[in-house]
């Protein structure tokens, strides 16, 4: 039936497990060349008329690569000069072993016909297969087994010729002694005719090279060395943040300390990156010190590096050494060794102050996360006005930044797509257009409803529906109706689009929209998870038109208590689509009696006593500064930023909608106890309720945080009359401390996780909008198959399955929310590009040299400095109480003020909002204000002031 | 894509087969001369040994036995190093009772037991390595044993495992590896010839758009398992037919 | 003496097949022919109007009976073979015998010469006497007189040359390894009796003097002492016999017989390691063909 030869590979591990595998040996593997007559010819991306054009090697050639190539050079890869490329198996194993994530990439490139890469099986086949000595290394075997296949192709194939890059010198010389053609990757692009500025995206990383600078970083230990310490406990193992004010600081999370272990400066540091996996060494208990809660930015240029570091370093020491700090010394360690690297690539500006014609630029992400990189290119004064993706490579211990590579440029800075483009880059969001296979899966137009659509579906078009939603909206994803029925009783119904219709399992529209995960609102932009044609037509439930509908109706009694619950598939006519204001009006307008009217008053009343009745079982009101911009239509400039506003009505809408949530968590878990898609929120962990319990006590006020009803009682109790927004600040505070809510398969969890701690709900679930999130598609579909109306599909019912898409969900959740949070403040400083303007603020918290500002118009978070670079702050920092004080006047968290809003535009490469201190007055510190009100206000307060003093004398 | 992909993109399993393709069963009859039949099998690295004693008089409490047909008695046991970790296996335990019972099962369709009214047939099978698909394993060397010990059987029965890779493509006989790593694995024991299937057996739910291919794909395996029992079966017969020069016996 | 353990690896075969011509083989399952024309006999069965085998093994055909002989099976007496059997259990009237048959085989007291005379009349103190002339474990050698429906024999003893074994070693083989012949019972030139029960226990002993006595043969001398020339000599020969056994060669007096021959060149013990069985095998098959094509 098949050839096949058995080896036996033994390995023991740990336990002395006895691990035996088989390994079969083929004949029947094909080697990639047509001209070939040996092997059985089957598909070859391998093509004789595409040649690799090297100065090198001017003659027709094929390439083949070493793990260290693809790991390391993945850019130049993707790049189209390079083609007819064999890729070992063996290294593509390596490569899948060592990074998925390259391993992604090369797949991508492998499949696509047009670069003319083959996979080549050495390792199973008969001729190319060695067995591994006893004592060889696993990187020697693999070289080994490479060189073999190399020789195998020379000999197999005579009239071709092949030349085998890598970085490897030892490999290289062991392979120029077995007569294989061989260079380094860059000496072979180099060598390539027309290459297009390709060296800057050679990636530069040295093996074993040895640099005389001086090491300006402790050395890493070894894997080894790393293994053994953290088993012997004296290394402890985390992932490294970035502190997001301090470059100097970071914070490292392990098992067994409650706070994260602080490590400091450069040599704490130690060249972790935000999110690697780290090792770490706690210093002795009289070594620890407090973070310092100074906020610093890295303001070096490629050539005074170093001078940078070390005065910045000083300055920290300061803040951080002595005596009093030690009470609050937190756990502090220095990272020595890094298990896995979390490089990404990176979006961001070069750094504008570079001289001319230099071949070393400073990068600076975008993130202030993450360090400035060195890249070398010859292209820089393009690149200084463009946006650009570079990616690190290495990072030597004498270099003060990591080295990295150039690898495209997104666009011009400052434009508004360019803007878009890195917010959706740097949030991994998938925004490119629809492929044509994916719309391919969209129905024909004109779509029109069958008379077995009729049969299969509830009809109940009969029924005043109408939907209410924010203006302008397109993607009307719900609608609702009540109506009184016999025995004084009232029918109510949630009507959803019924997306999971038009999306079928599996096909290719399924599987983008399952990847997409949901639809990223930016400010100016939409990036839709399903095509427009279905979001702002086939599944928008307008008005007027005939549409499918999920429909979730309850019968209910006027004090909102549900009789029944129904589900099932409906065709529905809405009979208007209203925006909340519109809503509001009809509810409020007296003289309106119809059946739309009415029936949104019913819903109104029986919203409020729902509202009511969660809110007694402990749900919280939680805020957030929240803003829309207003853009201009022609110029898409933004001409205004406001506080969204809410109705009445929106509370209604949110009331049912949660409703629906819930009783859809409900049936879906009954009829599937393994295998629901619900959402949890869990409780926060005590620690993180500190800031706010601590804000709470300096205003007077006890916060309770022993359950969510407590906290929800303190804060409503927590009002000031003289500072009505310092309630609102107190829940924006309570929003920080809350954990992220979750999807999750139900199968994965215990019952008692399954509670959502914020809605104060033991089940819950999205159900409500299909158009724009994928996990409401899920339980559409969960729904539909309990209701008979669907058939199942295995991955529904694949625990494992479901939990690994809610990963993707719940990521791309996250991202989406930053990215529409980033897009929003680019706007905003868009907005205030050329602007001075005074505002009223509120002190949100208090640094050692700052203020953290929170302007509510414009749902805008700041930092005020209160000293310039290099001086002395003229304020006092009172840290029991959190306050800072100069003269006469004490900042306290939560106090008013007055602050000014302007663009600095100076430094373009990264345009920041500066803020200035108007109210209250300190004198050498604080500006007069610009318009006439605050001028009062100043004036005022001055006199009281004065008064005051001169009654003290 | 994860680590955990069964099968690559290239069509090639971790151990270098294709979805199709069985292991390499190497086997063996005849070898112990104690019982009345014995087999030996290799189903890559699964090994089993099988004896069959009988059919003969019902031992210990004639109450079992039954007057129209012989009862069959299955025993399953695993050695001490027949896995990665050397563990006591106690007779009897769990496992090994259930083992037992579909065992029997499945060869209760397969002997004409009618034949053999008062008597009992016991099958033993011992796992020296287990690596992977030790059920079908059991099954194959035990229709070999009895074969070996002329006992009337209606046809082979073989067995014969069965997966899906990257939840897609149905894959054939899984080995110890791919049990672990990959999803439900489905144990078909069948009549090849007849294509009855006599025990159906599976370690997580299938979902059932997937059940028809992989059970295709299990029954195929069966087919193809037989082929390579049958020839053995042959050798081992023309081997001791020359020995003994084929004389009759009357 | 030497103990010798060795690797599944280095392991002999002990195949000594010649390139016989070989008759077609069936195996289960196997269709043989249509049904309807033949009658269907032991090791088929019928199934969708085809006569289908369910063993594996060589066809038979006697007129329009179709058989498959398995090559290896239990023990299926005829009437007149010669066993040797072993008693299993004392019953009322009758002995149990285990003769490695499918159901163990009876020996009815009725079906046994009692000392005093063949006519003697059985009386109700026979009966009580039966553990005293056969017991649990005892060896005797029979002759099948009937086959019941079930499959299970009746035995006799009605013979001198049947009885209680003595002294002596038993070797069991496959039943199918006995070659079937006029007699079963031999003394051997080399100075040892031998007993090739159709059953595949076979029985050697110092030879048997039939004239001593006509009790039966229910006395076991086992105060007698057999000298150690004889009890070299059935060790050898009970080594040749599975050497025999082991190359799956047919077992009567002259193979047996060839092979002690043969075998004379190695001691006893040596006999034992694998390469000098299959070298006695061979060249007592190679003695055998010589015969034959003589």
């Amino acid at each position: 039936m098949f050839t096949t030869k058995v080896f036996i590979r033994k390995n023991k591990i740990g336990n002395f497990l006895k691990n035996i595998r088989e390994h079969y040996l083929r004949d029947d593997l094909f080697c990639g060349f047509t001209s070939c007559n040996v092997c059985k010819p089957e598909d070859t991306a391998l093509s004789s008329n595409i040649e690799n054009k090297s100065g090198l090697f001017n003659y027709p050639h094929y390439l083949i690569l070493d793990t260290n190539i693809i790991l390391d050079q993945m850019d130049i890869l993707e790049e189209d000069v390079i083609c007819n490329v064999i890729i070992l198996h063996t290294v593509l194993k390596e490569v899948k072993h060592r990074s998925l994530a390259i391993y992604k990439r090369l797949n991508a490139v492998i499949d696509n016909p047009n670069r003319h890469f083959f996979v080549f099986i050495n390792d199973h086949h008969r001729e190319c297969y060695v067995p591994q000595e006893d004592t060889e290394l696993i990187n020697d075997y693999n070289d080994r087994c490479i060189r073999t296949a190399c020789l195998w192709y020379i000999n197999h194939i005579p009239d071709a010729k092949f030349v085998f890059i890598t970085d490897d010198a030892r490999n290289r010389a062991l392979a120029e002694e077995e007569n294989i053609t061989t260079c380094s990757i860059e000496q072979y692009v180099r060598s390539i005719k027309e290459n297009n500025l390709l060296e800057d995206k050679l990636a530069k990383r040295d093996y074993h090279v040895e640099s005389d600078t001086q090491d300006l970083f402790p050395a890493h230990l070894t894997v080894t060395q790393v293994q053994e310490g953290i088993k012997e406990g004296r290394l402890h193992q985390g992932t490294y943040r970035a502190s997001t004010s301090n470059f100097l600081e970071g914070f490292v999370s392990v098992d067994g300390y409650e706070d994260a272990i602080l490590v400091q400066g450069r040599s704490g540091q130690n060249r972790a990156i935000d999110g690697d996996l780290v090792a770490v060494e706690i210093f002795k208990e009289q070594d620890w010190i407090a973070p310092s809660e100074i906020i610093l930015e890295d303001e070096s240029r490629v050539d005074t590096a170093v001078e940078e570091v070390l005065l910045k370093e000083n300055e920290l020491k300061e803040y951080s050494t002595g005596k009093k700090k030690k009470e609050k010394a937190k756990p502090t360690g220095c990272v020595v060794g890094i298990i896995r690297r979390k490089w990404r690539p990176f979006c961001g500006i070069l750094q504008q102050d570079a001289p001319e014609g230099a071949l070393y630029h400073l990068f600076v992400p975008a993130d202030k996360k993450f360090p400035k990189i060195r890249i070398e290119t010859r292209q820089a004064e393009f690149l200084k006005t463009q946006k650009i993706v570079v990616v690190i490579d290495d990072w030597p211990r004498y270099s003060r930044y990591p080295a990295g590579h150039f690898v495209r440029a997104l666009g011009k800075i400052g434009d508004q797509a360019t803007e878009n483009e890195v917010v959706l880059l740097e949030h991994d969001v998938p925004h490119s257009k629809f492929s044509e296979e994916v719309l391919s899966c969209l129905p024909k137009l004109p779509w029109i409803i069958t008379e077995e659509d009729v049969a299969k579906r509830t009809d109940l078009r009969h029924l005043d529906i109408c939907s209410v939603d924010p203006p302008g909206c397109t993607d009307i994803d719900d609608a609702l109706h009540c109506r009184e029925i016999e025995g004084g009783m009232l029918e109510v119904g949630v009507h959803i689009a019924d997306v999971s219709h038009f999306i079928r399992p599996g096909s290719a529209l399924d599987v983008e929209a399952a990847s997409r995960a949901t639809t990223v609102y930016l400010v100016d932009k939409r990036i839709d998870m399903v095509p427009a044609l279905l979001s702002s037509n086939l599944c928008s439930l307008r008005g007027g038109e005939d549409r499918f509908a999920f429909s979730c109706v309850w019968e209910m009694d006027k004090n909102a208590n549900i009789l029944k619950t129904k589900f099932h598939k409906s065709i529905i006519r809405s009979r208007k689509a209203m925006t909340y204001e519109e809503a509001q009006l009809t509810i409020d307008d007296k003289s309106r009696n119809d059946s739309i009217a009415q029936s949104l008053r019913n819903l109104n009343n029986l919203a409020k006593i729902l509202k009511q009745r969660r809110l007694e079982k402990g749900a919280l009101v939680l805020a957030s500064p929240e803003v829309k911009i207003r853009m201009d239509s022609e110029t898409m400039d933004p001409i205004d930023v406001e506080v969204k506003k809410l109705f009445e009505t929106n509370s209604m809408v949110e009331e049912f909608m949660l409703l629906a949530n819930i009783s859809t968590a409900e049936k879906t878990l009954k009829d599937f106890p393994d295998c629901a898609m619900l959402r949890r929120h869990p409780e926060p962990p005590k620690i993180n309720y500190e800031p706010l319990v601590k804000a709470g006590k300096h205003l007077g006020f006890e916060i309770k945080t022993g359950s969510n009803k407590e906290l929800a009682i303190s804060m409503d109790n927590a009002v000031k009359e003289d500072n009505p927004y310092m309630n609102t600040m107190l829940r924006i505070l309570a929003t920080r401390c809350m954990m992220q809510a979750v999807y999750f398969a139900s199968g994965m969890f215990q019952k008692e996780d399954y509670y959502h701690y914020g809605l104060a709900v033991p089940l819950y679930t999205h159900f409500t909008s299909p158009i724009r999130r994928y996990a409401d598609i899920i339980v559409h579909r969960l729904l539909a198959v309990s209701i008979g109306a669907d058939v199942t599909y295995p991955d529904l019912l694949d625990k494992h399955k479901t939990s690994d898409l809610c990963q993707n969900l719940n990521y791309r959740n996250r991202m989406a929310q930053l990215a529409g949070r980033a897009s929003v403040a680019f706007n905003t400083h868009l907005f205030f590009r050329g602007k001075l303007q005074d505002e009223e603020a509120y002190i949100l918290s208090v640094r050692k040299n700052a203020l953290q500002i929170l302007i509510p118009r414009y749902g805008l978070e700041s930092t005020l400095y209160l000293s310039q670079k290099g001086k002395k702050s003229i304020f006092e920092y009172n840290e029991e109480d959190q306050t800072q004080k100069y003269e006469d006047v004490v900042f306290h968290a939560f106090d008013p003020v007055i602050v000014r809003l302007a663009l600095d535009s100076n430094n373009i490469q990264r345009e920041k909002l500066v803020l200035q201190l108007v109210f209250p007055v300190v004198k050498g510190f604080s500006i007069p204000p610009l318009n006439e009100e605050h001028k009062r206000k100043v004036e005022t307060d001055q006199k009281k002031t004065k008064a005051k003093k001169s009654k003290k004398k | 894509m994860s680590r955990k992909e069964l099968l690559s993109k290239i069509g090639l399993r971790a151990d270098g087969r294709r979805a199709q393709e069985l292991r390499r069963i190497r086997c063996k009859l005849g070898v112990f001369t104690e019982p009345d039949g014995s087999a030996y099998i290799e189903q890559g690295l699964t090994k089993v040994l099988a004896a069959v004693y009988g059919p003969h008089q019902v031992r210990g409490g004639r109450s079992k036995a039954q007057y129209d047909a012989a009862i069959v008695n299955c025993q399953f046991s695993m050695a001490v190093f027949s896995t990665g970790e050397r563990k006591r296996r106690p007779r009897g335990d769990r496992k090994s009772t259930e083992m037992s019972i579909h065992l029997k099962q499945a060869l209760m369709a397969t002997i004409k037991t009618e034949l053999y009214p008062w008597s009992q047939i016991d099958v033993y099978v011992e796992v020296l390595h287990a690596d992977g698909g030790v059920y079908a394993a059991c099954v194959n060397a035990s229709t070999l044993a009895l074969i070996d010990a002329g006992i009337p059987l209606k046809e082979y029965v073989c067995a014969c495992t069965a997966s899906l890779a990257n939840n897609d493509i149905p894959m054939v006989d899984i080995s110890y590896q791919e049990e672990v790593l990959g999803g439900p694995t489905l144990t078909v024991a069948a009549l090849p010839m007849s294509e009855k299937i006599v025990l159906m057996e599976m370690t997580q739910r299938f979902h059932l758009d997937h059940l028809p291919k992989v059970l295709k794909e299990a029954l195929r395996g069966c087919k193809d398992i037989k082929v390579i029992l049958d020839e053995a079966v042959r050798n081992h017969l023309v081997n001791v037919g020359s020995s003994s020069g084929w004389v009759k016996n009357k | 003496m030497k103990i010798q353990v060795r690797l599944a690896t280095q392991r002999v075969d002990p195949s000594v097949a010649i390139n016989y011509r070989s008759p077609k083989i069936f195996t289960p399952g196997e269709v043989i022919t249509v049904q309807d024309e033949f009658m269907r006999g032991h090791g088929t069965y019928e199934e969708d109007g085809y006569l289908k085998s369910s063993v594996a093994g060589v066809k038979q055909q006697v007129n329009k009976l179709i058989s498959v002989r398995p090559l290896k099976s239990r023990y299926n007496g005829e009437i007149g073979d010669v066993v040797v059997g072993r008693i299993t259990e004392v019953q009322q009237k009758r002995w149990k015998v285990d003769t490695n048959s499918r159901l163990d085989s009876v020996l009815l007291l009725s079906s046994v010469n009692l000392p005093g005379g063949e006519l003697r009349r059985r009386c109700a103190e026979d009966e009580h006497m039966m553990r005293e002339y056969l017991q649990e474990g005892d060896l005797i050698s029979a002759e099948v007189q009937n086959v019941h429906s079930d499959g299970s024999l009746s035995l006799h003893t009605r013979s001198l040359k049947y009885g209680k074994l003595s002294q002596g070693v038993l070797v069991k083989v496959f039943p199918s390894l006995i070659k079937r012949s006029k007699t079963h019972f031999h003394n051997l030139p080399v100075g040892i009796s031998i007993i090739l029960g159709n059953n595949g226990f076979i029985w050697i002993c110092p030879p048997i003097n039939n004239e001593e006595d006509n009790v039966g043969g229910f006395v076991q001398n086992l105060e007698e002492v057999i000298p150690r020339t004889e009890r070299e000599t059935i060790g050898r020969l009970r080594n040749c016999i599975l050497a025999l056994a082991q190359s799956k060669m047919l077992l009567y007096d002259t193979s047996i017989l060839y092979a002690f021959e043969e075998s004379l060149k190695y001691s006893v013990s040596e006999l034992l390691i694998p390469e000098s069985m299959v070298d006695v095998a061979m060249s007592t098959q190679h003695r055998i063909n010589m015969l034959e094509n003589d």
